[in-house]
Order: structure tokens, then C-alpha cells, then sequence
């Protein structure tokens, strides 16, 4: 025989229930633009029928419905899209940061442009053409000297506005990996809430949440897997457990965050005490764990062994990540070889620089041993060298090259005669000088100055080009997964007020079950039993 | 598939600043009348422009030698021209004083002209442009007569006065400026010299007819130098042509290369403005009301 109350119960279960899907309703819409947040649902579920089931079990005809239970509250959200947004995160991650470093090398060089360094190298040209035909000019001279410090100052431009760039790409791979590592550890301290939670049979959608949050700004810097293991207890079916998180270098897993436990990045090559921030070139990267004492015990992959480094190389990141994106631009070693964007431009730089520096100076400096290799100043005494480095270390790069104190003093050092002695109107050597831009020299690959020049800028360009195509690229399919992904989990205010006024009828519902009911028991109590009364 | 509202909003925002920067990049190419601002832009463009604008500033510079060239070469010719004036006067003089009927009175006058004339062309031959002796060779500084220092001759032991002066007119072409007339000039001198020196001794007539045929000399010594200086200039006034309408071919194709196309750019322009406001327009529309609104 059921109870008499019994239908009061079942009614009560159902306001509480409907009660708990308002409030979740309530949540989604406080939530609706909220970062990262995932609509939850509340999983509704008839409760056991009565009579139970059992030896001394009432006989009664069939099943009686005892009412509604929440089971569980869900957030709704697809791992795969998720897998799938984070893949392209890695691929956005790398390419944005390359685009970047391009941009700033472009609005260095600022070519094609009126105040290049190539517009620098067609002034110093005329000048020198210009002194050809008035050698005996102090103004000519003159103009000639400081259209030379013209040059200079534009490649010690460009060589020190690189570096400076380089310098900040650094400082930008220590704040990376410190990012990195701190969302290791939140990551870690996440999981570890979650396990404490998830075995009394509660599901922490919100932690869930920001979890997920933290991997996808992780996989924005380097390409990441994650793996769920489950906490045990009570856990519900749904629960996601802890998540171990591996940097997926190749195929290769470096185990990042295992439960609560996490290993921090650091940098393997030269850096500064910290041990992420560079000062050279980057050769990888390895794991260390951070004990207690602040000390720091090495780890291998899996962690299975300690105490010794382990390095991953630089190649293993497959230009995937802002980090890879970053480093490329910063510079790094492979088996030996320099590679990168700013230390590629800044050896080219170099190269230029003294090339021309060189084969200009052997123009400009006498060569007693050769007949065709005569100069002299105005006043009838051999030419010197033109170009110096600023450092006298008698090594010219694009970052030291200068000219030559003694002309800038006296531009009529300037050897522009062919001849021995004092030849005032001799401007023969001024026109070979005018020549050295666009002669050929052996060391810029056979081609002169200018076109070596030229080719770089293309170089720079078609590098920039692909970088911001595939910027692009990947924008796009960045975004057309996060369409989905809020397809998915994003809250729409339409379908939370389709629920809201569907929770609020069973509520309301509800509460006039229990009215019939506690009509039904008023006849019972008050109205029987009073025959003629 | 599930549609919401951050969908549209975010959507929308990401179609917007699309449009926006499309637009950006079309003002800035109206703005600069440049179609490549950047290297990334068109790397082709780009190196190409460097070069062109090396190949302009080249012909620009060539432009302003071929200047020089022509100062130069008309300074000696008009020289010349007042050279062979003078000689030709010398030569009259001359016929005059190998007439028997001359006297020895009219003699000395003549000669008094006749050494006006010599110290006439002496000046001539330290013809300057600017603060530059022509006629010195290398040795601009230097006049290539000098009174005080045995006129010509000590110079003409010095090689320099010998040399030439080129400047590049085209890539890889270099022209001869100066003349180098030194031993004219001397050769000159020496017959007014001879002509002096023979009068005051009182010399014959016939003596002095001889002499006649040594200015002749010179005076064909002089034209043939003329002609060169001619067909140079004729080589310069070619070269000038030329560069002229290298600069034109050279300007035009950069302009091809780096230059917008008005019409079309702001055509561009235009379609991309009201397209922006289209999507503008349709921004507004999807702030759409919700059920909030409709439930009371």
C-alpha cells in the first residue's frame, strides 16, 4: 500500500528539480558572454518507481511514479572541436608572431621608399660623380664625406634597430615561457580540485571551464595533447577526471602536468638566471621539477627518470605555436647552423656592409704595387681607407661601419685622382669609386651591392607574404572552428528563456499538484467520517 | 546547426574589420599613390622599384654631367674661336709688314699690335670655368701660362697638363671634357716670339712672308682641334637626346610599376566604402530582440 503523503513527495521532488534547471538557467544567462563558458544543463531523471523491488514488496497493480531527481549537472561541450581549436590556435599562434617580427623588419628597412638605405647609396653615388667632375670642389668633397656618413648612419641604423627587435623578441620568449609555466601550475592546482570534488559525484563544470580556458591559451604557444584520467570514488560517468597535459613535440610526448603535479619549461641554451629568458641563440627546450626549496630537479620525458637533462631540440615544434614563431624570428641552432629571421638579417647586413666597405677602400686606398691602382688626395698624398669600423678592430660590420676620421676632418683626403702626385682636376679615381655600387663582388654571391640589396627585400617580402597568407589562412579557420565550438557551448538567450518558461510551467505545475493533493487529503482528514454533519 | 547570439555578434565583428582594413589599405594606396607600401605588399614591385629608382637617379645624375660636358666643351670652342680671330688679325698684320712698301715706322707699329695680340692669346690660354684652368690638364689649379715662370714651358715638361678630363655621361661611357692644346698655344707664342724678334732686327720683307706661312700652320693646327671639339659636341647634344628620353622611359616605368591607377583605386574605393556600409547597416540589424522581450 503506497503512503498517503506520497504524492505530496513525488510534487516536492519536482519543484526542487524544476527549481535547480531555473537556477541553471539562471547561471547560463548571468554567463551569456562570459569567456570560455560552456552552457550547462541539468540532467533530469525519473526517480524509482514504488514499489521497490523486493521479497516482502507490496502487491500492488504495476509501477507507481515517485517523482523527478537531477542527476547530474552537464555542461554541453565537444572535445573534438575543442582538439580541432586548438590545432588551429597553434598553427594561428606561430604565423601571427612571424607576421609581426616581419612588419617591424619591414618598417625598418622602409623600402621601396625616399630614405632607404638604397635612396642613401644613390645620394653617396651622385656625390661621388658630382666630385668626378669638380675634383678640385671643397663643396663637392665635402658633400662627398657626408653622403659616405649618410650610408653608415643608415646601416648602423637598420644593424641597431634589428638587434633591438632581437633583443625584444627575447625578452617576449622569457614572458612566453613564464606564462607557460604559471598556467602549468594552475592547470595542476585545477586538476587538483577537481579530483578532491569529482568522487563525491559532483561534476565542477565551472573548473572544467577553466581548464579548458588555460589549454587553449597554452596551445597558442605550443602544440599540445591532453589525456583525461578519471578520479575514481563516486565519479560520475560524465566526469572528466584530471588532465594530464603533454607538449606534443613530433609525435614525441613531454609530459607537462600530470594530476597535481606539474614540470616547468626552461630554456636550454644561454639565458639569464631565470632559465627562460635568452641571451643567444636558442637550442631547445627541457623540463625541470621546481621542489620545495626552490631548487630545481631535472626530468626526462615521462618523468620516469630524474636528475638528468634532457633537451628537445628547436626542430621538434614543427612551426606550430607562438613560441616556434618567436624563436624563428629570435634565432636558434641547429646541428650547428644559425638560423632565425633577425640573426639571417642581421649576418646579411653584415656581409653587405663590409663588402662594400672593402672593395670601396681598395678603390679609394693607393696601391703602390699596381699601376692601374694609384691614388691620391689633393694634395698629392696616397689614398687611405674611406670606410673604418667605429671600434678600429679594423673588422667593419653593418653595425660599426663608419667614415674615416681623418677625412671627415679633411675632405680633402678624398682620393680622387688616378695620379702620384697633386693632380687637382684628376677625378678618374672618383668615377671608379662612383662604379663599387654596382660592380660585382665575389662574396655577395657574385652580384653587386644593389642587387643584393634588391635581393633581400624580395627576400623580406616573399618571407612577409607567406606570413601573412597563411595569418590569414589560419585566422579563418581558427574562427570557423570557434563558430562551431559556439555552436555548440555558447549560450543563446532565445533557447535559456524557451527553458526558463518551460522550468517555470512544471514548477508552477508542481506546486498546483500539491494543492490538488493537499485538497485530496483535506476530503480525507476534514470532510470524512461526518456523515450529516 | 545551433545558431546564438555571440555567433552573429562575433561574426559580425570579424566581417567588419575584414572590411575595414580592405579600406585601410585602399586609403593608403590613394594616399601615397603607391601600390606597394611594403615589400610584403608585391616583393617583385618592390625590388623592381629599387631599381628603377636607382636607374632615374642615374640618368638624373648623367643629365646634370651632360651640363658640365656642354659648359666645357662651348667655354673652349668660343675660346678657340677668339684664338683663331686673333691669329687671323696676326695674319693681316703680317701681309702688311712683308709689303715692301712698309717702312720700318709702320713695321714697329704692327709689332706693337702683334705683341697685344701675343699677350691676347696667352690670356686665352688661361681661360677658367668657375676657379678651374681649362687648358691645364689634371693640373686645374695651375694656369697653364705663366709670365713669371717661363710661360708655357715648364709646364709642358709636366705630364699632367697632358691628361685628360672624362666624366660619365652613360653607363660605362665616359667622355673627354678638356682639350689639352698646350703645344699649340706654346707653338703659337713662339711664332708672335720669332715675328718680334725679326722685326726689331729689321728683317726683309721676305723674310717676314715667310713667317706668314708658319701662323697658317697654326691657324689649321687650331681648326683640326676645333673639329674635334665640334664632334664631340655633336656627341654630347646626341647623348643629351638620349637621356632625355631615358628619363622619360625610366620615370614612366616605375610609375607602371609602383603607381596606382586612380580610376581604378578609387573605384575600388568607392565599392568597398558602400559595401562597408552595408555591412554596417546590417550590424544594426542583428542586435535582434529575443523571447526577453516578448515574455511579460
Amino acid at each position: 500500500m503506497r503512503s498517503t503523503f506520497m504524492g505530496l513527495e513525488a510534487s516536492k521532488r519536482g519543484l526542487f528539480t524544476q527549481q535547480s534547471a531555473l537556477y541553471t538557467t539562471g547561471h547560463n544567462i548571468s554567463n551569456a558572454n562570459t569567456e570560455g563558458y560552456s552552457r550547462q544543463r541539468v540532467n533530469m531523471q525519473p526517480t524509482l518507481g514504488y514499489p521497490g523491488i523486493g521479497l516482502n514488496a507490496p502487491k500492488t497493480a504495476g509501477f507507481i511514479g515517485t517523482g523527478v531527481q537531477a542527476s547530474a549537472v552537464e555542461r554541453i561541450r565537444d572535445s573534438f572541436v575543442d582538439k580541432q581549436f586548438r590545432q588551429e590556435t597553434n598553427k594561428l599562434g606561430y604565423w601571427e608572431a612571424r607576421s609581426k617580427s616581419i612588419t617591424q623588419m619591414e618598417d625598418i628597412l622602409n623600402e621601396p621608399s625616399d630614405y632607404g638605405l638604397s635612396k642613401a647609396m644613390d645620394e653617396f653615388w651622385n656625390s661621388l660623380q658630382d666630385l668626378n667632375v669638380n675634383p678640385e670642389d671643397g663643396g663637392a668633397r665635402a658633400v662627398v664625406v657626408q653622403r659616405g656618413i649618410a650610408v653608415a648612419d643608415s646601416f648602423n641604423y637598420m644593424y641597431n634597430s634589428i638587434k633591438q627587435l632581437r633583443d625584444n623578441a627575447g625578452e617576449e620568449i622569457g614572458i612566453l615561457l613564464e606564462d607557460a609555466n604559471s598556467i602549468l601550475e594552475q592547470i595542476a592546482s585545477i586538476n587538483e580540485q577537481i579530483m578532491a570534488v569529482e568522487p563525491n559525484g559532483y561534476m565542477p563544470n565551472d573548473l572544467y571551464d577553466a581548464r579548458d580556458n588555460l589549454i587553449d591559451q597554452l596551445s597558442s604557444y605550443f602544440p599540445v595533447e591532453t589525456k583525461k584520467v578519471e578520479s575514481g570514488g563516486n565519479a560520475l560517468d560524465q566526469a572528466e577526471g584530471s588532465l594530464t597535459v603533454f607538449l606534443n613535440l613530433n609525435g614525441k610526448q613531454v609530459k607537462l602536468v600530470d594530476g597535481n603535479q606539474f614540470a616547468q619549461l626552461r630554456n636550454s641554451g644561454p639565458s639569464d638566471p631565470d632559465g627562460v629568458t635568452p641571451t643567444d641563440k636558442i637550442t631547445g627546450l627541457h623540463i625541470v621539477k621546481v621542489n620545495a626549496d626552490k631548487s630545481e630537479t631535472h626530468l626526462n620525458e615521462d618523468w620516469t627518470q630524474t636528475g638528468t637533462q634532457t633537451d628537445y631540440d628547436i626542430n621538434l615544434f614543427n612551426n606550430l605555436g607562438k613560441f616556434k614563431g618567436l624563436v624563428d624570428s629570435y634565432g636558434y641552432e641547429t646541428t650547428g647552423v644559425t638560423k632565425g629571421l633577425y640573426p639571417e638579417m642581421l649576418e646579411k647586413l653584415n656581409t653587405m656592409a663590409k663588402e662594400f666597405a672593402n672593395e670601396f677602400n681598395k678603390i679609394h686606398r693607393d696601391d703602390p704595387n699596381n699601376d692601374e691602382g694609384r691614388t691620391s688626395d689633393l694634395y698629392g698624398n696616397p689614398g687611405e681607407d674611406f670606410f673604418v669600423s667605429k671600434d678600429n678592430s679594423g673588422n667593419i660590420t653593418a653595425g660599426n661601419i663608419y667614415v674615416s676620421d681623418s677625412l671627415i676632418k679633411d675632405p680633402n683626403k678624398i682620393a680622387a685622382s688616378n695620379s702620384v702626385g697633386a693632380e687637382p682636376g684628376n677625378g678618374k679615381n672618383a668615377l671608379n669609386l662612383a662604379n663599387v655600387k654596382f660592380a660585382t663582388i665575389a662574396a655577395l654571391d657574385d652580384v653587386s651591392v644593389q642587387t643584393y640589396f634588391e635581393g633581400l627585400i624580395g627576400q623580406l617580402g616573399v618571407d612577409g607574404q607567406q606570413a601573412y597568407r597563411l595569418t590569414y589562412n589560419a585566422q579563418t579557420l581558427q574562427q570557423a572552428v570557434l563558430e562551431r565550438r559556439a555552436s555548440v557551448s555558447s549560450v543563446s538567450l532565445d533557447e535559456e528563456m524557451t527553458n526558463m518558461i518551460t522550468f517555470q510551467q512544471a514548477y508552477n505545475a508542481s506546486a498546483r499538484m500539491i494543492t490538488v493533493i493537499d485538497e485530496t487529503l483535506d476530503k480525507i482528514i476534514n470532510g470524512m467520517g461526518r456523515v450529516g454533519l | 546547426m545551433r545558431v546564438t547570439q555571440s555567433m552573429l555578434s562575433g561574426n559580425m565583428l570579424k566581417n567588419l574589420s575584414n572590411s575595414y582594413s580592405k579600406l585601410g589599405k585602399l586609403q593608403e594606396q590613394i594616399n601615397t599613390g603607391k601600390k606597394v607600401n611594403r615589400p610584403s605588399d608585391d616583393p617583385v614591385v618592390a625590388m623592381k622599384g629599387i631599381g628603377y629608382r636607382t636607374q632615374l637617379n642615374n640618368v638624373e645624375q648623367f643629365s646634370r654631367n651632360i651640363g658640365e660636358a656642354y659648359n666645357w666643351l662651348d667655354t673652349t670652342d668660343d675660346t678657340f674661336d677668339k684664338v683663331g680671330s686673333a691669329l687671323q688679325r696676326a695674319n693681316e698684320l703680317m701681309v702688311q709688314a712683308s709689303s715692301d712698301t712698309s717702312t720700318p715706322e709702320d713695321r714697329e707699329k704692327i709689332d706693337a699690335e702683334l705683341q697685344q695680340l701675343q699677350k691676347h692669346i696667352q690670356s686665352l690660354a688661361n681661360t677658367k670655368i668657375g676657379d678651374k684652368y681649362i687648358f691645364s690638364g689634371t693640373k686645374t689649379t695651375t694656369a697653364p701660362y705663366n709670365n713669371d715662370n717661363g710661360g708655357y714651358t715648364n709646364n709642358l715638361s709636366d705630364n699632367a697638363f697632358g691628361k685628360t678630363i672624362e666624366i660619365e655621361v652613360f653607363d660605362g661611357i665616359n667622355m673627354q671634357i678638356n682639350t689639352t692644346p698646350l703645344n699649340l698655344f706654346k707653338n703659337i707664342d713662339d711664332v708672335f716670339e720669332d715675328i718680334s724678334s725679326k722685326i726689331t732686327n729689321g728683317a726683309t720683307a721676305d723674310e717676314l712672308s715667310s713667317l706668314i706661312t708658319s701662323i697658317n700652320n697654326n691657324m689649321n693646327e687650331l681648326l683640326k682641334t676645333r673639329a674635334d671639339i665640334g664632334a664631340r659636341q655633336n656627341r654630347v647634344e646626341l647623348m643629351d637626346a638620349r637621356l632625355q628620353s631615358q628619363e622619360v622611359i625610366a620615370t614612366e616605368r616605375m610609375s607602371e610599376n609602383e603607381d596606382i591607377d586612380y580610376e581604378k583605386t578609387i573605384t575600388e574605393m568607392i565599392t568597398q566604402e558602400s559595401i562597408h556600409r552595408a555591412a554596417l547597416s546590417v550590424g544594426s540589424r542583428i542586435i535582434q530582440p529575443t523571447l526577453v522581450d516578448f515574455i511579460s
